[in-house]
C-alpha cells in the first residue's frame, strides 16, 4: 500500500477508535442525565405526531367530559406533581413509558421505595394503562395500591414512591 | 372491533420486560469487533502487504464467543450492564491483534516463538469462564456463603508458587505452577478469591472498624486490635514480596485492600497509615532486597549507561520509552512501528508497543476504556441496596484499576517496573481467564441491582 493510504488509514483507526469511545460516553451521558426526556420533547416537536394514521379522530366532545372520554387521545404529558423531580413533565407519544430506578426507565425515580422496573404505563385502545410490574412498594393510581393493569384518566395522581404525576391534556 | 381480545392480548405482552441494555450492548459489540476486524487487516496490509484468510482466525473466536456470552446475557441476566461487555472485547481484541503484529514481526526476524494463536485459544476459555459466571452464580449474594472458603482457596493459591516440585521460576520471580507443559500463574486467580474475602469480612466488621477510637491531634485514631487485620494483609503482602520476589502483586493486594476499607468504613486514617507502612517497608526493602533496589535504580536513572547495560537493568524500560517517543502523538500506525525491539513487547511491555503505535491518542483512548469499565464497576456498587455487593463491585472494579495504573505506571515511570500484566491486553493466560471472570463476575452482579435486595439479603 502507497505511504498516503497507510497514513489515512492509521488516522482513520484512531478516529474510529475514539468515536467507539465517545458511543460508550453518550450511553453514560443519558445514564447520568436522563436523555429520553430530552429526546422525547424533541420527538414531541416533530409534526407529525398530533394525528397517527392508528389514531381515531379527536372526538368533538372532548373538553366535556375528560373523566370518561379515552385518555390515549386526550393526554399530551405527564407532570410530576411531588417528589424530587417534581415540576419536570414528559411529552408523550403512542409509545409506552417505563417507569423506575433503571437508568434506561422513560421516567428515572431516583428513589429508595421506586424498583429499578417499577411500571410502566402503555397505550392500549386509547386508554392509558398502568401497570405495576411487581414492585416492591406497589404503585397507587387515585390513592388505592393496582394489582391488575388499571386505565388512568386524565388529572388522576399515581404514585411511585414518593414521586406522585398525572396525565394531562 | 375485537377490543377485548386485543387488550387481554396487549395485557400479556405487557409483563415482558424489554431489554434496552442488551440492545445497545449488540450494537456497541459490533461496533467493537468492527474495529478488531480494521486492526487486524492495518496489520496485514502494512507488514505483509496483503490479506490473508489467516486474520479469520485471530478474529472469528473472540467473537464468536463475546456473541454466545451476549446472548446468554439475553436470557439469564438481560438487565446486566451494557458497556462493560464490549469495552472488554474491544481491549481483548486489540491485544491479540496487537500479539499477532508482534508474531508476525517474530517470524520475519526467523524467530519461532509466537504468542497469537495461544492468546485466542486463552480468549475463547477465558470468556467461557466468564459465560460460566453468568450462568452457574445463581446471585451475587451466592458468593458471600464462602467468604472464608474463598479466604483459604485465595491464601492457599497465592502461596502454592513456593511449593516445591510445582512452582516455578521465570524471570526471578516465582509466580508460576508448572503442571506438564503448562504453566499457570495461580496469583491471578487469588485476586478474584481475596476481593470477595475481603468483601465478605469488612461487610460483618465495619461496624467495628469504623467505630470512634482515641482523638489524637485531631485524628480518630483506631483502636489496637481493628488495626490486626490491616496487619495481617501487611504480613501477607510481605511475604508474596520475599517469598516470590513479585513487588507488583504485593502493592496490588495491599491497595486493594486499603481501598475496601477506606470505601467500608469512610475513613481515611486507614489509608494513611496503610501507604505509611507500606512506603516504609518498600524503601526499607529497596535497601534490603537486591531485586527490589534493582528495580528502584532503574526506576530512577533509567539513562545511566552501566545500569542500561547491566543484566536486569533499565534496558528493558528505556527502550519501552524510547519506543512511545518513536511513536509521538499519532502513532506509527499499527504494523508501522518496531515494537518487537522491546524484551516482552507481548506481554508487560504491550502498551509500549500499543503507544508506539497508535501514539499518545491511542493511549488515551486504551486508559480512557479502562476507565469506563472502572467507572461501571463503581456505577454497579453504587445502584446496589447491600452492602456486600457493593464492596465486592468496587473491589472487582478496583482489581482492573490498580493493575493498570501498576502496570503502565510501571511503563511509562511513573512508579517503579513490576510484574504484573496489563489486564486484558497483555498476552497471558491466566491473567486473561483472572480478568473475565471479573467481567463476567461485575454482569452477574449489575443484573441484580434491585431494591428487593434489601428484603432478600442485605446486611445481617
Amino acid at each position: 500500500m502507497s505511504e498516503l493510504a497507510l497514513f489515512i488509514v492509521r488516522i482513520a483507526f484512531l478516529v474510529v477508535l475514539w468515536i467507539f469511545l465517545f458511543s460508550i460516553i453518550s450511553v453514560i451521558r443519558a445514564d447520568l442525565f436522563g436523555q429520553k426526556i430530552v429526546s422525547r420533547v424533541a420527538e414531541a416537536n416533530a409534526p407529525q405526531r398530533v394525528s397517527s394514521p392508528v389514531m381515531p379522530a379527536a372526538p368533538s366532545n372532548a373538553t366535556e367530559n375528560l373523566m370518561t372520554e379515552p385518555t390515549g387521545v386526550n393526554a399530551t404529558k405527564l407532570v410530576i406533581t411531588e417528589g424530587d423531580r417534581k415540576g419536570h413533565t414528559l411529552r408523550l407519544d403512542r409509545r409506552e413509558i417505563t417507569i423506575g430506578r433503571a437508568d434506561n426507565s422513560d421516567l428515572v425515580i431516583t428513589d429508595e421505595y421506586a424498583s429499578t422496573h417499577h411500571a410502566k404505563l402503555v397505550l392500549i385502545n386509547n386508554d392509558w394503562l398502568l401497570q405495576d410490574l411487581n414492585s416492591t412498594n406497589g404503585t397507587y393510581l387515585d390513592g388505592s395500591r393496582i394489582g391488575t393493569p388499571a386505565v388512568v384518566r386524565l388529572n388522576t395522581p399515581m404514585r411511585i414512591g414518593k414521586t406522585v404525576f398525572e396525565l394531562r391534556a | 372491533m375485537t377490543t377485548t381480545n386485543t387488550v387481554a392480548i396487549d395485557i400479556q405482552k405487557l409483563a415482558r420486560v424489554v431489554p434496552r441494555n442488551r440492545n445497545i450492548e449488540i450494537m456497541l459489540l459490533i461496533f467493537a469487533f468492527g474495529i478488531n476486524a480494521f486492526e487486524l487487516c492495518q496489520i496485514q496490509l502494512s507488514t505483509i502487504q496483503i490479506l490473508t484468510w489467516d486474520l479469520m482466525t485471530y478474529w472469528t473466536p473472540i467473537t464468536v464467543a463475546a456473541l454466545l456470552l451476549h446472548f446468554i446475557l439475553r436470557f439469564k441476566a438481560s438487565d446486566a450492564d451494557a458497556l462493560i461487555l464490549p469495552a472488554a472485547v474491544l481491549l481483548n481484541g486489540l491485544g491479540i491483534a496487537e500479539i499477532y503484529r508482534l508474531d508476525l514481526a517474530t517470524l520475519a526476524a526467523g524467530g519461532s516463538e509466537v504468542f497469537g494463536l495461544k492468546q485466542v485459544i486463552w480468549t475463547v476459555v477465558a470468556i467461557a469462564a466468564a459465560s460460566a459466571v453468568v450462568l452457574f452464580v445463581p446471585s451475587h449474594l451466592f458468593l458471600r456463603r464462602y467468604v472464608y472458603i474463598s479466604m483459604f482457596i485465595g491464601l492457599v493459591l497465592l502461596v502454592s508458587p513456593m511449593l516445591p516440585f510445582i512452582g516455578k521460576t521465570i524471570n526471578g520471580a516465582h509466580l508460576w505452577l508448572a503442571i506438564g507443559g503448562l504453566t499457570f500463574q495461580p496469583g491471578e486467580l487469588a485476586k478474584i478469591a481475596l476481593t470477595v474475602f475481603f468483601a465478605g469480612y469488612l461487610v460483618t466488621r465495619r461496624d467495628s472498624l469504623a467505630a470512634v477510637g482515641r482523638r489524637f491531634l485531631g485524628v480518630q485514631l483506631p483502636r489496637a486490635r481493628e488495626l490486626g487485620p490491616i496487619l495481617a494483609i501487611w504480613a501477607v503482602s510481605l511475604l508474596v514480596l520475599v517469598g516470590e520476589k513479585d513487588l507488583g502483586t504485593s502493592l496490588l493486594y495491599f491497595g486493594l485492600f486499603l481501598v475496601m476499607i477506606y470505601v467500608a468504613t469512610g475513613r481515611a486514617i486507614y489509608v494513611v497509615v496503610g501507604l505509611g507502612m507500606f512506603i516504609t517497608s518498600a524503601l526499607v526493602a529497596s535497601r534490603v532486597m537486591d531485586y527490589v533496589s534493582g528495580r528502584f535504580d532503574a526506576w530512577l536513572n533509567p539513562f545511566d549507561a552501566a545500569r542500561y547495560d547491566a543484566i536486569g537493568g533499565s534496558y528493558q524500560l528505556v527502550q519501552g520509552l524510547f519506543g512511545m517517543a518513536h511513536g509521538s502523538v499519532l502513532g506509527t500506525g499499527l504494523g508501522g512501528g518496531v515494537p518487537q525491539l522491546v524484551p516482552l513487547a507481548e506481554s508487560d511491555f504491550i502498551i509500549s508497543s500499543l503507544g508506539e503505535e497508535l501514539g499518545l491518542a491511542g493511549i488515551f483512548a486504551i486508559l480512557a476504556i479502562y476507565l469506563l469499565i472502572v467507572s461501571r464497576g463503581v456505577r454497579i456498587a453504587f445502584n446496589h441496596s447491600d452492602d456486600f455487593s457493593k464492596l465486592l463491585a468496587v473491589g472487582l472494579s478496583f482489581v482492573i484499576a490498580l493493575q493498570t495504573f501498576i502496570v503502565i505506571g510501571g511503563v511509562t515511570r511513573v512508579v517503579p517496573l513490576t510484574g504484573l500484566t496489563t489486564p486484558l491486553l497483555a498476552a497471558g493466560g491466566s491473567s486473561l481467564l483472572a480478568n473475565w471472570i471479573i467481567i463476567g463476575l461485575l454482569l452477574r452482579i449489575s443484573n441484580t441491582s434491585d431494591s428487593r435486595d434489601r428484603i432478600s439479603g442485605g446486611v445481617q
